[in-house]
């Protein structure tokens, strides 16, 4: 080959090399108003019917707001990542969001493990990361401005079990039995502070690890130990078990849980063992709202089924950063962060959201429910201040 | 000198320069965050192979030695000040420990047995750690674990991770490199292929087992104190069953027989989990039926493609023998 | 004396499965990781069958029991004789298990969903009182189908020239052969016959536990640890370590501490193992030679 040849063949081979990494460089910048949302969450493994419960519910609200432009001119574009509930892998599908698709923004994840994985290199980016599903309690104690929550308030909810428990059902004596990962650990100590201020008795608090199926040694102990409440708290396959085998051992005291657990499945997994049980949620399927039930209508109509929490919870989020980005009408993550930071007026599914400094949503609605015939009904709805 | 050895001089010195400016030519730091995992994880699998492909020795439980790791120099270097380097050498000394512990009760234990107790033991560390509440915050875990400092320069950034898992990946495969060509190496070999007629020959056959665990062991925990700061968090969801598995899955399918093997596994394997992320749910069911074939078509793990390749590459440029593998040990196939 | 009784059901769980492990060692001298996962398809299979298209319970648990045991054929088939002709090192035959547990899994995952699903239970779940001890119907059913199946595989063993033979490899492979029994075939045997009793086990144990997708894997586990203790190969022993398993972990849990259960239960086999490395059942210590 010639000089000459060889030479434009060399060019021509690094401009198409550039122009390549250009392409991937930049990412799927499709132009526009377009607000890039990082989702992560675990699709697969132990926690899948969360992961994939908040996957529906965005993607749900993402064709809502584009549909109806409720964002102006913004559109949404979610980019879903399964983190497996691993933290290992949260941390690097995160990364893979934030480096290769530039998220603007970050929901996740549902483990709070896996959030504080995850946050870990949000921070490092300064990016917002909103959690819609992880409730330990270390998330917002960092000091770190750019974490929100929008999961219902655990130490709200505690609070008002016990307190329920104490002046509507005169108890005196409780047990905890709480799943032995970071939600339950955080549970079983709120309930035991509450009560410990509310001066109940707390004669057994047992743990159980996630996945295990056989709870009679833990309930019998309790029984033995005359307790007159068990206070659950993980999520509702283990619930169901433990209401089970609690009434196969005649043990007839009032159960209680909180919105991790509350879903129609525990109802459909624990039949008559669960009546009468006094769940807290911010969230009821059969609720009169009109926003809640158009929801739950979609979501039904999409999936053959009702939406639990942590679905409610995630659609939410995509309304909070939909109204967000319309106000600051820009992709900066300082702005957006600031935006997000200021919301309030907003009327959703499961409250009107509002952050305090830490990020944790104090909007959020706390109900008190009770399994009654096959179906939550309200028994007294929580108004929350600041 | 000739031709052939300078080539190779020539070809060790663009792989070290290469190596040297990766984080300069990745595309962007999520690809330098995996090398670095790979990094990580290598080194344990590292420790592994020298404890089933050398002494023959199999162990479902090394996520237990990685924990001891993270959490003896994470708490060391949060609740005592302890920097990094000196936590770091107690994490290894913690994990030897715990690889004692294990390996003497081991020492009578042979195939499922030893696989058992491996995996009892792992799972014993982990639900110690998830309920020693005060000492290790239970499931919540920790966070805001320090960085390291090199002379008081913080290493935060994927770039400075980069070098350092780099330098002591290195440092790890000439320690196995060097075992395995020496006479311990060769004994650690004699007891995998026959270990009754390594003892009648006088081999102190107990010691030498004993002594693999707590290499696997030291691996592990440096491994583990380095994930540490780079993660920033530690929690008991990183070190479950399903990671020991992992590991042992990554030593298996890249050769357990030789280091280049652990670092062939678990690029593999890593890349495999990340690169098959489009196909969702199927995943997993693609992952498995990877690990099926591997385990089926490949007994010698994807290693065992090495010589292989080595004799084709060596036939193609018409100079002596490729490198191969790097053990040298014997071929006889395991019973 | 509760918990004790509380640990019956769950002991029989566990020894179906470790049998199924005990099984496989024996005959084949292998370890069968996906045991655990055929528990997982018997109960889905028999859920599609019982629950969904409405067929009586007796008739799931066959039909489940007969399609597992195929599944459980096809893995002997895939997996440990492709590896033998290879001459493959036996840990590629875990390997090579793995995969296909990690592989049901996630098919179940994608076809059953990531829900919980519940099972009705075929005898009703009010409980007897006898003294001051309950009883409920749905336990008693598990150990007695489970100790009605453990009778049967022995009565097989014993009695039938297709288990016998299966013995008789179990034994001395080489001799067998000679005798002109077909090893490949009693593998093929112990495989099906233990995906069949781990698929029992998951119908048996779907009404107390539901139906999820990765059930297998805890069971399984917990099921190897109890073939281990009772002495892997050793039929009755993957029996007795069952049911120990089972009362060890209904007892540690409710009077010990319910958080350290697992990790109790692990000790305990990391004992049993020290001191008897052949397991607590063994008749004879294995021998290194």
């Amino acid at each position: 080959m010639s000089r000459v040849r060889r030479v434009t063949a060399g060019f021509l081979a690094l401009a198409l090399v550039l122009t390549v990494v250009a392409i991937i460089g930049c990412g799927r910048s499709s132009g526009g108003k377009v607000l890039k949302i990082g989702v992560v969450g675990p699709e697969t493994g132990g926690s899948a019917q969360l992961g994939q419960a908040q996957h529906r519910a965005i993607q749900i609200a993402c064709d809502e707001v584009n549909a109806g432009r409720l964002a102006g001119e913004w559109k949404l574009e979610a980019y879903f990542e399964d983190d497996e509930g691993n933290p290992t892998k949260s941390a690097s599908v995160t990364n893979k969001l934030l480096q290769e698709r530039k998220v603007h923004v970050l929901i996740g994840a549902i483990n709070s493990s896996c959030t504080l994985a995850d946050i870990v290199h949000t921070q490092r980016a300064g990016i917002p990361q909103i959690t819609a599903g992880s409730t330990g309690a270390s998330i917002t104690e960092q000091g770190n401005k750019w974490i929100f929550r929008t999961a219902v308030n655990d130490e709200l909810q505690a609070e008002a079990l016990i307190a329920y428990a104490k002046d509507t059902l005169g108890i005196k004596k409780i047990s905890t039995l709480t799943a032995a990962d970071d939600y339950g650990q955080s549970g079983a100590n709120l309930l035991k502070a509450s009560a410990e201020k509310s001066g109940l008795e707390l004669v057994a608090a047992a743990t159980y690890n996630g996945g295990d199926k056989d709870f009679k040694p833990q309930l019998l102990s309790m029984k033995e130990k005359g307790t007159e409440g068990i206070f659950m708290w993980g999520i509702y396959t283990e619930a169901a078990l433990i209401a089970k085998q609690a009434r196969l051992l005649d043990i007839n005291c009032q159960l209680f849980g909180a919105s991790g657990m509350a879903s129609t499945k525990l109802i459909e997994l624990g039949g008559d063992a669960v009546q009468g049980m006094i769940l807290t949620q911010s969230f009821l399927p059969e609720s009169d709202q009109q926003r809640a039930k158009d929801f739950v209508d979609k979501y039904r109509q999409k999936h053959n089924e009702n939406p639990i929490p942590h679905a409610a919870q995630a659609y939410d989020t995509v309304y909070i950063l939909a109204d967000a980005v319309k106000r600051c009408d820009s992709t900066a993550p300082e702005a957006l962060r600031d935006a997000i930071a200021k919301t309030s007026g907003l009327q959703l599914v499961t409250g009107s959201p509002k952050f305090n400094k830490k990020g944790d949503d104090v909007g959020k609605r706390v109900l008190i429910t009770r399994i009654d015939s096959g179906a939550f009904t309200l028994v007294k709805a929580i108004v929350v201040g600041e | 000198m000739d031709v052939s050895a300078f080539r190779m001089r020539r070809a060790r010195w663009c792989a070290v320069v290469s190596v040297l400016v990766v984080p300069f030519i990745v595309p962007n730091s999520y690809y330098l965050h995996l090398i670095n995992l790979i990094g990580i994880q290598t080194l344990v699998v590292i420790g592994l192979n020298i404890l089933s492909g050398y002494t023959g020795q199999i162990s479902m439980g090394q996520a237990g030695y990685f924990a001891v790791g993270t959490y003896t120099s994470s708490l060391l270097m949060m609740r005592l000040g302890l920097s990094f380097w000196v936590s770091s050498i107690a994490a290894a000394i913690a994990s030897v420990a715990c690889g004692i512990v294990i390996a003497i009760p081991a020492l009578r234990l042979s195939g499922p047995y030893l696989v058992m107790a491996t995996v009892g033991f792992g799972e014993i560390i982990r639900l110690v750690l998830v309920n020693w509440v005060p000492v290790t915050r239970g499931a919540a875990g920790l966070t805001g674990i320090p960085a390291p400092s090199l002379v008081s320069i913080p290493i935060v950034s994927e770039r400075g991770f980069y070098y350092l898992i780099l330098a002591t990946v290195s440092a790890g495969v000439f320690i196995a490199v060097r075992l395995s060509r020496s006479k311990i190496g060769r004994t650690f070999a004699a007891i995998r292929e026959d270990e009754l007629a390594a003892e009648s020959m006088g081999v102190p056959v107990d010691i030498y087992k004993v002594a693999a665990f707590a290499i696997s062991a030291a691996y592990a925990g440096v491994a583990g104190a380095i994930y540490g700061s780079f993660a920033g968090v530690a929690s008991p969801d990183n070190f479950t069953f399903d990671d020991s598995v992992a590991f042992l899955c990554m030593s298996v399918v890249g050769g357990n027989r030789s280091v280049w093997g652990a670092l062939v596994g678990t690029v593999a394997l890593t890349f495999f989990s990340e690169a098959l992320r489009f196909l969702q749910s199927y995943r997993l069911i693609l992952y498995g039926v990877i690990l099926l074939s591997t385990a089926i078509f490949m007994p010698q793990g994807l290693s065992g493609l090495g010589p292989l390749a080595g004799a084709w590459l060596s036939r193609c440029a018409h100079s002596r023998g490729g490198r191969g593998r790097l053990w040298r040990g014997g071929e006889k196939r395991g019973a | 004396m509760q918990y004790l009784i509380n640990g019956l059901p769950i002991g029989a769980i566990y020894a179906l499965v470790a049998l199924g492990y005990s099984l496989i060692y024996a005959s084949a001298g292998v370890l069968n990781w996906s045991q655990g996962d055929m528990v997982m398809l018997g109960a889905y299979i028999g859920y599609s069958l019982h629950r969904i298209a409405g067929w009586n319970f007796i008739l799931s648990l066959l039909c489940s029991m007969i399609s597992v045991a195929v599944v459980g054929a096809a893995v002997k088939r895939t997996v440990l004789s492709t590896l033998r002709a290879r001459s493959a090192p036996p840990i590629n035959v875990v390997i090579g298990t793995l995969g296909v547990a990690i592989i049901c899994r996630n098919i179940a995952l994608g076809v059953w969903g990531p829900d919980a699903q519940p099972f009705p239970s075929p005898v009703g779940s009010s409980p007897i009182q006898i003294g001051n001890l309950r009883i409920v119907g749905q336990d008693t059913l598990i150990v007695l189908t489970g100790i009605g199946l453990m009778l049967l595989l022995q009565y097989f063993l014993k009695f039938t020239r297709e288990g016998k033979a299966l013995r008789a490899v179990a034994q001395d492979r080489m001799a067998a052969a000679l005798m002109g029994i077909d090893p490949e075939l009693s593998d093929t045997l112990a495989f099906a016959t233990s995906a069949a009793m781990g698929a029992a086990a998951g119908i048996l144990i779907a009404p107390l536990f539901f139906v999820t997708f990765n059930m297998g894997a805890g069971i399984g586990l917990k099921g190897f640890v109890a073939a281990v203790v009772g002495g892997l190969g050793n039929i009755p022993g993957a029996i007795a370590g069952g049911f120990f398993l089972g009362i060890i972990e209904s007892v540690a849990g409710g009077r010990i501490s319910s958080g350290y259960r697992d990790a109790i239960s692990f000790a305990v086999l990391i004992v049993v193992l020290w001191l008897r490395p052949s397991g607590l059942f063994s008749r004879t210590v294995e021998d290194k030679v």
